[in-house]
């Protein structure tokens, strides 16, 4: 397979607060191939925005990437080595912030929010905004930016543009403003686009009418996506591969197919049950138990076996990494529980767990601080 | 079609608040103890049948309804009454001390807003640093100093200790550099400086304090928008970002607190007259609320009420110049 557009390997991010330290990314690994989309799948909290914001190196203080290494087309986004005093330190290779800002940042890997309401300056004209991000990731001067602005407009499906390039953001619905944040991820003609849960905020009509607009623009532009959302429904209808994470980590990733009709992690499993399927006639949705622990203190050994259905006595002490399983076609299939064979952790002589009461929180003053 | 209708319909509106200032200061300046004539008279023994003739000839015989609308009448035709005291009418005394007030509370706001935007940023982009805890207590100091002790100090201070800057009156340009015997435009400018700065700062340091907080929380807020998130991840630089994309929309706020503590710092503007000899407006009501100089307090009263007005309304279509979200009133 050619060189992947994007590496992400065993990347971490952690945030130090007060109460202790939160692995909300810990070590993630996973590749992005030119034109494909790749999703980032998860429940809230489980590290996808705050991996997305990694790639971009924009983690917000008191967040940190502290490990692992990001290439961009063979460039070095993060990476560290060992230093002569034996301290990890930032490689020479490692692109500078101003190299990130005026390189990367728009114009390599541009991000498409979440919340189309709040993520547009509501003292700025629309088309204002649009002409900025041209200019600055495109060179391209104000006359030749604006016309451009009102094309890339009309091409995500605003009507009247060269009127509404003049309006403010309030004058613009939910569904126009996403729109519009697609427009701008794509005036700038990245490689790469990170798609935050761009559909989340949005209607279900026009959720389908951004997903389709999305589809017709990739198969265009050939940009790749990473598409971070919770949604296994929009996972289904627009991805090529998908990485599921659990509180910091990918615990399963494969190709959409393999995903939906070969799943191997009992987490998946959960989250592909406890949504609707047209496929699969079911009396009532089966909700994942409990919720989500802080990545604070997470549970001993897998992270999900406190609310896995398949945990026995292993999970409780064996963490797992995230292991090839399977293949498909020569793709790997890979998950983190033991159950499969290639962990070989003695999973089927082991006790079934008890059901017992929720870990819904890690207590601060742990072994964290 | 916004600007220019939301205007007038502003300016429309503020009708019946002036109405209602005159007609509050109208009644209580006639309930307000003391008899003018007797005052006047300052005490001589004098018949009542003099008395009698007097209030005759002012009306004040007559019922307080038609006294206020025989003052209405004259007051719209720019005929505020005539200061017993001083022998002119109130309206020339008015536009007279008019000038220095003016002077004194718009440099007092140029000060505050120079100081208090560039420090309140800075304050909000070193959060928590040595910086803002700095500008945290110039701000606590600032406010909780009255102005006139402020202006005593710098008095002390830099025209009686150091003797750099004079400790009273105000140079006003539109005199001439002739009148005060200066070279020229250049030495007029300067001794306009010279003399405005002690009075500026004393008045404009509890504006600064203020404005400065607000700078701050509404920059941190601003900063940590979705929209600052989304320019930094187009790669705009961090300069533009705190200059346009941050900065626009923190001076919301900014604008509406101007507007509304014009009628702080014309308050604070009697009080720092005072204490640096000016002849203001400020010192004018001091002198005629002393001397109990009716005429002269409405005359004055309905002016600053006037002024506040249409400070507000100022306010007011600034902000829906700057804040596109602010409708005139009439959607599109």
């Amino acid at each position: 397979m050619a060189e992947p557009l994007l590496r992400v390997d065993n990347l971490k991010t952690q945030f130090f607060t007060d109460a202790g330290t939160v692995r909300a990314v810990d070590g993630i690994s996973f590749e992005v191939h030119e034109g494909e989309i790749v999703g980032l799948v998860g429940e809230s909290g489980a590290g996808k925005s705050v991996a997305s914001m990694s790639l971009l190196r924009l983690v917000e203080s008191p967040g940190e990437i502290v490990g692992g290494e990001i290439t961009y087309r063979g460039e070095t986004i993060f990476g560290l080595e060992e230093g002569p005093d034996g301290e990890l330190r930032e490689r020479d290779d490692m692109l500078s912030n101003e190299e990130m800002r005026d390189r990367i940042r728009g114009n390599e890997i541009a991000v498409i929010f979440q919340d189309p309401m709040e993520s547009l300056n509501p003292v700025f004209t629309v088309g204002g905004q649009l002409r900025e991000f041209i200019e600055l990731n495109r060179g391209l001067g104000e006359d030749e930016a604006r016309e451009e602005s009102v094309e890339m407009l009309r091409e995500v499906g605003i009507p009247d543009p060269a009127e509404r390039y003049h309006e403010y953001p309030h004058q613009f619905s939910g569904g126009m403003r996403q729109r519009v944040l697609i427009a701008m991820a794509l005036a700038c003609e990245p490689n790469l686009i990170i798609a935050d849960e761009p559909t989340t905020a949005l209607d279900v009509t026009v959720e389908g009418q951004i997903l389709e607009l999305v589809d017709d623009l990739q198969a265009k532009y050939g940009t790749s996506f990473i598409w971070v959302t919770h949604d296994m429904g929009v996972v289904a209808e627009i991805c090529d591969r998908v990485n599921v994470m659990y509180l910091g980590e990918i615990i399963e990733q494969a190709p959409v197919d393999e995903l939906f009709h070969d799943t191997k992690h009992p987490y998946t499993t959960a989250l592909l049950n406890s949504m609707p399927r047209p496929d699969r006639t079911v009396e009532e949705l089966e909700p994942i138990r409990g919720v989500m622990p802080e990545a604070i203190n997470p549970p001993s050994g897998c992270r999900f076996h406190p609310r896995c259905p398949d945990a026995r006595e292993v999970c409780k002490r064996v963490h797992p990494g995230n292991e090839v399983v399977d293949r498909a076609d020569g793709t790997p299939h890979r998950a983190a529980c033991v159950k499969h064979d290639v962990f070989d952790v003695g999973y089927d002589e082991s006790v079934p767990l008890e059901e017992e009461p929720q870990v819904t929180a890690g207590t601060p003053g742990g072994e964290d601080r | 079609m916004g600007l220019l209708r939301y205007t007038i319909v502003r300016l429309i509106q503020a009708i019946p608040v002036l109405i209602g200032i005159t007609v509050i200061t109208f009644i209580l300046a006639n309930v307000a103890p003391g008899d003018p004539v007797r005052l006047m008279l300052q005490g001589q023994e004098v018949d009542q049948e003099l008395i009698d003739r007097i209030e005759r000839q002012y009306g004040l015989d007559r019922p307080l309804h038609e006294r206020y609308v025989a003052y209405m009448t004259n007051l719209l035709q720019g005929d505020l009454g005539y200061s017993i005291h001083r022998d002119r009418p109130v309206t020339e005394l008015i536009i007279q001390r008019s000038g220095p007030t003016l002077m004194l509370v718009l440099s007092a706001y140029a000060f505050a807003l120079a100081t208090a935007i560039p420090l309140g940023i800075l304050a909000a982009t070193r959060r928590n640093e040595p910086a803002d805890h700095v500008s945290r207590i110039v701000a606590l100091v600032g406010v909780s100093t009255p102005s006139f002790w402020i202006g005593i100090m710098l008095i002390l201070i830099f025209a009686i200790q150091l003797g750099v800057l004079p400790s009273s009156g105000l140079v006003y340009p539109w005199w001439g550099p002739e009148h005060y015997g200066y070279s020229g435009y250049v030495e007029l400018l300067f001794q306009t400086i010279r003399h405005l700065l002690l009075p500026m700062i004393a008045l404009g340091t509890l504006q600064m304090a203020t404005l400065m907080r607000v700078e701050r929380t509404q920059m941190i807020e601003s900063l940590q928008g979705e929209y600052v998130k989304l320019a930094r991840a187009y790669g705009v630089p961090e300069r533009t970002i705190l200059r346009k994309h941050a900065f626009q929309v923190a001076q919301l706020p900014i604008i509406t607190i101007v507007g509304l503590n014009l009628s702080t710092a014309l308050g604070g503007a009697v009080l720092i007259e005072y204490v640096f000899n000016i002849n203001g407006l400020g010192r004018l009501l001091l002198e005629a609320i002393i001397g109990l100089d009716y005429q002269l307090i409405m005359g004055i009263t309905v002016v600053i009420g006037t002024m506040f007005v249409v400070g507000v309304i100022i306010t007011d279509i600034s902000y829906a110049y700057v804040d596109p979200r602010v409708t005139y009133g009439d959607r599109d």
